[in-house]
């Protein structure tokens, strides 16, 4: 007997219909399957078999043929196992179809308890806009399954479970159909804490959140993030160890405003994809990522045998934050300029093609040099002559240009390290950042300033007559090319979005002017 | 002047590689002349003479390599002025009689110098050597421009190393305050200095200055010919003034020489505990150097008077926390000119250099406001960006 069934396949973040054909054929016993298998997926053979057993069920001493439509895609992970057990215990006639109509995701183990998978979110909505109401996920990806309008999802824990639902209230399930309890040698002696995501890779684990009241002094600096994250510009900050620059870092999560109803989905669909979705629903926060600067070119970008997002996806509508950038891999740094610039990222590959959208704004820090202490009065440079040089130099040129803001920090004084005065909290500041994100967006047609296009800085920015001249001496001086100019109109709108004021004044221009320090670039600086 | 058959010898002789100031004085004890020494070296008689001296006193008073050399500058003497002539230098020996009275003082005085540029400048009067580290702070580098300004008001010629950091500064401080300066390199004029300071190095011939060498053209500066060259930067200095000097500086070589010639050293001092100036401060614990305590007094200890008008008496009172900040005397009319949060924050840098936290803190201004300001400024040109801070410049920095 023939069984056909609907399930999905991950392409990029884009989910792809999949047809399943079960036949159940009388023969030698045997399991194949047909239609461009990667390895997880010939080995569903097997987790199928265990689970259809051990679930309560018979797995039929039949030959049955497993064919995965169209079979030009190629189908990876194990998100089909549940829809492959369902149809051969309907073709093996343990089951009567009932009278729904289901579409099924999820990996067996061998228990028959139905895994977690990746992507659920962007294949139930594939499956959506295909016109299938009712989708079978496992309990694990319920959460996210139902965002989509629309559809019925119902998480199952067990293939029972799943059987039961395509059987229908008055369906049969044949036989015994109650699940083999399993002889569990291991198991934890203490109830693991249920609360809490569970942590992502060590590689990009979450930096401790950390309040702006608790940093002391850095107020130049700490403005200049302000006026970043407001206007979601590029900003670099250079400074010895121990000026504080990851500190500062870390206080960008509780600064960020959060995702709107779009960006949300856009964040959670990727969150989905990478597999970090686990029980909870919509990310309304937007993504912080801070991977460590030994990750590799595919963990940056993306890529590997089942073109994962990376790094810089998975930052799409966030920040992304690379500490120590002169020791990222050169390669890894120079193809987040394509995506800076365009916000896409495309990874081509012999077995494939995506494109991941990563629209994140990039915040960088660096040592001036390998020791740290190239220009601080009051600590030798350690590096010999050229070093310095050397040093800056492992970031590209290009990909420094990319940075609207480089800001200079040095240490503080230790008068200033314990001095008490607490400085505004992280809320304060966040307010006047979403206040003036909000500003930007409705002038400039949702987009944050930092993006603003060239055809349209002219008009957006509004300089007053005098901020106007301001600007054209300021850029005869400085040999200035057109896209700093426009980089600095950009900043400036921001700072006077921060002050709540309509036109971009000569003060705006000139801070402006300020944020890209001539003594933060490492080109400029070394020259000096 | 010596006839010039024996000048042309005396060049080639100096000229030659491994052959320096001790041994061609050796040479010229024992045969009398260049031209006797070129004979000698062609038909063995120095050969013979090397081998005496090894076994009275143990050691070749002439490396083999040098002897080699010295051979092959006998047989072809035309050879080691033609390097000099096509580099377009002037030569002076220490066989002229006009060969600069401040070298002579060395003994033995360098036996050639080689000089690009005008010559004429080793003679003139007022010379000041002003040296110090390769990597300054920007209080050293700011102090530098201050008192090359005032030095060349005064008229002097500034003699320096044209080495990375204070030396750089003075002779940039010099070509900027319409001053004439003498560079001094380590190695032949083939191999002048760091390729930074290339546009430096043609303004200094430009505007009427030399770059002179005691080695022939093609010598490629070593760690040993550093000191050495630092000796003659003493010497042609009537005075030295040390800016910052770490300890094992080459600067305290420069200011040694100089107090062995009883030459006045001044030093600029530095907080103790301070990296950039522990070798300077140590200089006046253990030598006769004389603290550098303002621009007035050194002008004063040197007995130079400006051409312009007198400053003695309107000097502003010491600025808080600044090491040494010379009479920032003349300040007071160009912060007029300014509106008042540039004078806020143009204040505090005449106090001393300060990055842009430092002048938040300081002034207590917000931080777009001490931005915009010191753009104002830079494009004012009253101030200018050393290393992670910023110092005044132009008016301000008098």
């Amino acid at each position: 007997m023939l069984a056909t069934l609907v399930t999905a396949v991950i392409n990029g973040l884009r989910g792809e219909l999949v047809r399943v054909e079960i036949d159940v054929a009388p023969g030698l016993p045997a399991c194949h399957i047909v239609g461009l298998p990667d390895a997880a997926l010939s080995e569903a053979r097997e987790r199928v078999r265990g689970a259809i057993r051990n679930a309560g069920f018979d797995y039929p001493a039949s030959r049955i043929t497993v064919n995965l439509a169209p079979a030009d895609i190629r189908k990876r992970g194990a998100a089909y196992d549940l829809a492959i057990a369902v149809g051969i215990l309907v073709a093996s006639r343990q089951i009567r179809r009932g009278n729904g109509s289901w579409a099924l995701l999820g990996e067996l183990s061998l228990s028959g308890t139905v895994e977690a998978v990746p992507g659920v979110l962007p294949m139930v909505a594939t499956l959506a806009r295909q016109g299938y109401r009712r989708v079978v996920v496992p309990h694990a990806n319920e959460a996210e399954a139902r965002l989509v309008n629309g559809v019925e999802a119902i998480g199952v824990e067990g293939l029972d479970d799943a059987a039961r639902l395509v059987a229908g209230p008055r369906g049969r399930t044949a036989g015994r159909a109650a699940r083999r309890p399993a002889v569990e040698l291991s198991r934890p002696s203490v109830p693991p804490p249920t609360t809490g995501r569970p942590s992502s890779s060590a590689l990009t684990a979450p930096l401790e959140p950390v309040d702006l009241a608790d940093i002391r002094g850095q107020q130049h600096a700490r403005w200049a993030l302000e006026v970043a994250l407001a206007g979601g510009h590029n900003l670099l900050l250079v400074g010895p160890p121990g000026a504080g620059k990851t500190l500062l870092a870390r206080t960008i999560p509780g600064l960020l405003p959060p995702l709107d109803d779009d960006e949300a989905l856009e964040v959670t669909v990727i969150a989905s994809v990478a597999g970090e979705l686990r029980d909870d629903g919509l990310r309304r926060d937007r993504p912080f990522r801070a991977p460590h600067h030994t990750s590799s070119y595919v963990a940056l970008v993306g890529g590997g045998p089942q073109l994962l997002p990376g790094e810089a996806t998975r930052a799409h509508r966030g920040v992304l934050f690379l500490d120590e950038l002169a020791e990222f891999d050169r390669p890894a740094l120079d193809a987040l300029r394509e995506p800076l610039e365009e916000g896409i990222l495309t990874i081509a590959r012999a077995h494939g093609r995506v494109r991941y959208p990563a629209r994140f704004q990039l915040v960088a820090a660096m040592n001036p040099c390998r020791c740290g202490n190239f220009g601080d009065p009051q600590r030798r440079c350690r590096c010999s002559t050229g070093e310095p040089e050397r040093y800056v130099r492992r970031v590209s040129g290009p990909l420094l240009d990319r940075f609207d803001m480089q800001i200079a920090m040095a240490r503080l004084p230790p008068a200033q390290l314990l001095d008490d005065a607490r400085l505004e909290t992280s809320a304060v500041v966040r307010e006047r950042i979403c206040k003036a994100r909000a500003v930007a967006l409705v002038r400039n047609v949702g987009r944050a300033n930092a993006h603003l296009p060239a055809a349209a800085v002219q008009e957006l920015c509004a300089l007053t007559p005098a901020a106007g001249r301001a600007l054209a001496d300021w850029a005869e001086r400085n040999h200035a090319s057109g896209r700093s100019i426009h980089r600095v109109m950009r900043v400036a709108r921001t700072i006077a979005d921060l002050a709540a004021t309509v036109q971009v004044d000569v003060a705006d221009i000139l801070a402006a002017a300020q944020l890209r320090d001539p003594q933060a670039n490492p080109d400029e600086r070394l020259a000096a | 002047m010596a006839e010039p058959q024996e000048r042309d010898a005396w060049i080639a002789l100096a000229s030659t590689p491994g052959v320096g100031d001790e041994t061609t004085a050796r040479l010229l004890a024992r045969f009398g002349s260049a031209r006797e020494v070129l004979a000698g070296a062609a038909d063995g008689r120095v050969d013979a003479w090397r081998a005496e001296v090894r076994k009275s006193e143990g050691r070749p008073p002439i490396t083999g390599k040098a002897l080699g050399e010295l051979r092959r500058t006998a047989s072809a003497p035309a050879l080691r002025l033609r390097d000099i002539e096509q580099m377009g230098l002037s030569t002076m020996t220490a066989l002229d009689a006009d060969y600069p009275r401040r070298l002579r003082d060395l003994d033995p005085p360098p036996a050639v110098i080689n000089i690009m540029g005008d010559a004429q400048i080793l003679f003139r009067p007022r010379l000041v050597a002003v040296v110090g580290t390769r990597r300054p702070t920007p209080a050293g580098r700011l102090l530098a421009t201050r008192i090359v300004r005032r030095l060349v008001e005064c008229g002097v010629t500034i003699v320096s190393g044209l080495a990375v950091g204070i030396d750089g500064a003075a002779h940039a401080a010099t070509l900027e305050a319409g001053g004439r300066t003498v560079a001094v390199i380590g190695g032949g004029h083939r191999h002048p200095s760091v390729r930074a300071h290339e546009r430096l190095r043609a303004g200094i011939i430009a505007t009427g200055g030399a770059i002179i060498s005691e080695h022939p053209p093609d010598t490629v500066p070593r760690l040993g010919t550093f000191p050495r060259r630092n000796r003659i930067i003493a010497a042609l200095g009537d005075a030295t003034v040390v800016i910052e000097a770490p300890r094992r500086s080459g600067a305290l070589i420069t200011a040694n020489r100089a107090l062995e010639l009883e030459r006045p050293v001044f030093v600029a001092p530095g907080r103790v505990g301070d990296w950039a100036t522990a070798g300077a401060l140590a200089l006046l614990r253990e030598t006769p150097a004389r603290p550098l305590v303002g621009l007035d007094e050194l002008i004063e200890d040197l007995g130079y008077f400006a051409a312009g008008p007198e400053r003695a008496d309107q000097r502003a009172a010491p600025a808080k926390g600044a090491v040494a900040a010379p009479g920032n005397s003349d300040v007071a009319p160009a912060l007029a000119m300014l509106g008042e949060t540039e004078r806020t924050v143009a204040t505090r840098l005449v106090a001393g250099p300060a990055g842009l936290d430092s002048l938040v803190a300081d002034t207590g201004l917000a931080p777009a406001v001490v931005s915009s300001a010191v753009t104002m400024l830079l494009m004012r040109g009253w101030v200018q960006p050393a290393g992670p801070a910023y110092i005044v410049a132009g008016p301000l920095a008098r």
